[in-house]
């Protein structure tokens, strides 16, 4: 029997109706609209759908929406603010932490958890923590370099600037103006 | 997934009756690790789903010298491996439980939902037979005590009754000088099952073996304690004559399947082998004084 239920995503409210059976995944993607969160294996092992519950990491394909009731949830589209990047998110684009970008969401979820709760993880930490974040593109040293990056605190958010202004130039090219 | 009607009782008494109620048709969840890719899977159609989330304190991790180690059945695996009396006092179980899956499983899943679920292959069941845990089940009409390592009937069989809920799990008093060790030998990926999991306690006098508890994950239908290899090295000497022998009984006793983690034959090689691996760490750990698993910083 469907159920009201209200959901906590990235500081936002959304009263969405739904059957017990509603998984948290299904609710973010096809219920809210927040398709960052991605499925991979749906049987808790590849991290794709990695969010944030209630400050704890979970697989959102294992985790029933109904259950998340008062609790905060945090998904990728919730990390950027007031038009800048992560550092986590800065980081991946700076040092190349992604190639297809399906595990993306998932490997920066986990790494803003892991930061959130230990700020400054050894090596090993990093790696034993991300081991739950499958990748078949990058061969995770891209991603481990990303997340040693923000660790040393070697990126900086308001480089996001530079890029607008990269791509502005772009788009002053005007070489796009047909397709708008 | 098929679709159920959700209860969240406050209390036990309300999951019990609940479960009195619905019978075969009910099923709990408290992680969601295993039943939910179960459901996904459609092996499991339960029309009510119970969940154990609203129950309070049923999280519990609670040591005292006297009583040991008490653990409420919805306690997670991850606060199980961060809780600092589990660091202190069981350095077995952190060694154990940092070792199961990933950190986010490890976030989800419950030491009762695990064992509950009766996977052979999953790993706190065979420390905490090393440990001579005993787990308390509890239905509408009371509860009963029994010890881990009867618990494991069959192949994702368990002892649990209709009705019953899985409510605790007590571990002995911690013993000074206990010699132990764990191994998780994996296939190839840190997350995976294992091929072959070894979890071994002994008392030692001197050079003798007083008392000796070894038990397996991942070789036989059941996570199971062998028995038999055991009484080669209890009261003796420890010596590697005996170890060799205690360990080809091991590779006996067990009774492991071909998977695509390792035919039986390489399970069996690997239990000999494991085996006197473990008492020479166990014994080294004793021997250095060093009974903390907890050598380096614990991961967050």
């Amino acid at each position: 029997m469907k159920r009201h239920v209200a959901l906590n995503v990235n500081g936002e409210e959304y009263e969405i109706e739904m059957e017990p059976n509603r998984l948290l995944l299904y609710a973010l993607r096809d219920d809210i609209g927040l398709t960052g969160t991605k499925e991979g294996c749906s049987i808790g092992v590849c991290g794709a759908c990695s969010v944030i519950v209630g400050g704890r990491l979970v697989s959102s394909c294992l985790t029933l929406a109904v259950a998340c009731r008062g609790k905060e949830i945090t998904t990728i589209e919730g990390l950027a603010r007031d038009g800048r990047l992560h550092p986590l998110q800065q980081a991946f684009l700076e040092y190349g932490g992604f190639q297809c970008g399906i595990c993306t969401p998932g490997q920066i979820i986990a790494a803003k958890a892991l930061l959130d709760s230990n700020p400054h993880p050894t090596e090993e930490e990093i790696k034993e923590w991300m081991s739950g974040n499958l990748c078949r593109c990058t061969g995770y040293y891209k991603i481990f370099e990303s997340i040693m990056a923000v660790v040393q605190g070697k990126v900086r958010v308001e480089d996001q600037r530079a890029r607008e202004h990269r791509e502005a130039r772009i788009q002053s090219l005007g070489v796009y103006k047909s397709e708008s | 997934m098929v679709k159920f009607e959700y209860f969240e009782p406050n209390s036990l008494e309300e999951a019990c009756a609940l479960l009195k109620e619905h019978g075969e048709d009910a099923r709990l969840i408290a992680g969601g690790t295993a039943l939910i890719i179960m459901m996904r899977q459609r092996l499991l159609n339960p029309r009510v789903v119970i969940s154990l989330a609203d129950i309070p304190d049923f999280d519990f991790i609670r040591f005292d010298a006297k009583d040991g180690l008490r653990i409420g059945a919805g306690a997670r695996h991850r606060d199980i491996e961060l809780a600092p009396v589990v660091q202190e006092h069981y350095p077995l179980l952190y060694e154990t439980f940092r070792k199961v899956a990933q950190p986010r499983i490890r976030n989800m899943g419950t030491i009762g939902g695990n064992l509950v679920q009766g996977d052979p292959l999953t790993d706190p069941g065979a420390s905490l037979i090393a440990l001579d845990a005993k787990i308390t089940l509890r239905n509408a009409g009371g509860h009963r005590v029994i010890p881990v390592e009867n618990f494991f009937v069959d192949y994702y069989q368990t002892d649990l009754q209709p009705g019953e809920i899985l409510t605790e799990i007590h571990v002995p008093p911690s013993l000074p000088g206990l010699a132990w060790a764990h191994i998780k030998f994996l296939p190839r990926s840190q997350e995976d099952f294992a091929t072959v999991g070894v979890a071994l306690t002994m008392r030692l006098n001197g050079d003798r073996c007083q008392d000796i508890r070894l038990a397996f994950n991942s070789v036989a239908p059941i996570i199971m304690r062998a028995k038999r290899a055991e009484e080669i090295l209890r009261r003796q000497k420890v010596d590697d004559d005996r170890v060799g022998k205690m360990a080809e009984v091991a590779s006996t006793e067990v009774d492991p399947m071909d998977d695509n983690r390792g035919s039986a034959e390489y399970k069996r090689e690997l239990v000999r082998v494991l085996v006197r691996r473990a008492v020479k760490q166990a014994l080294e750990r004793s021997a250095t004084g060093k009974q903390g698993a907890k050598q380096a910083s614990a991961p967050a």
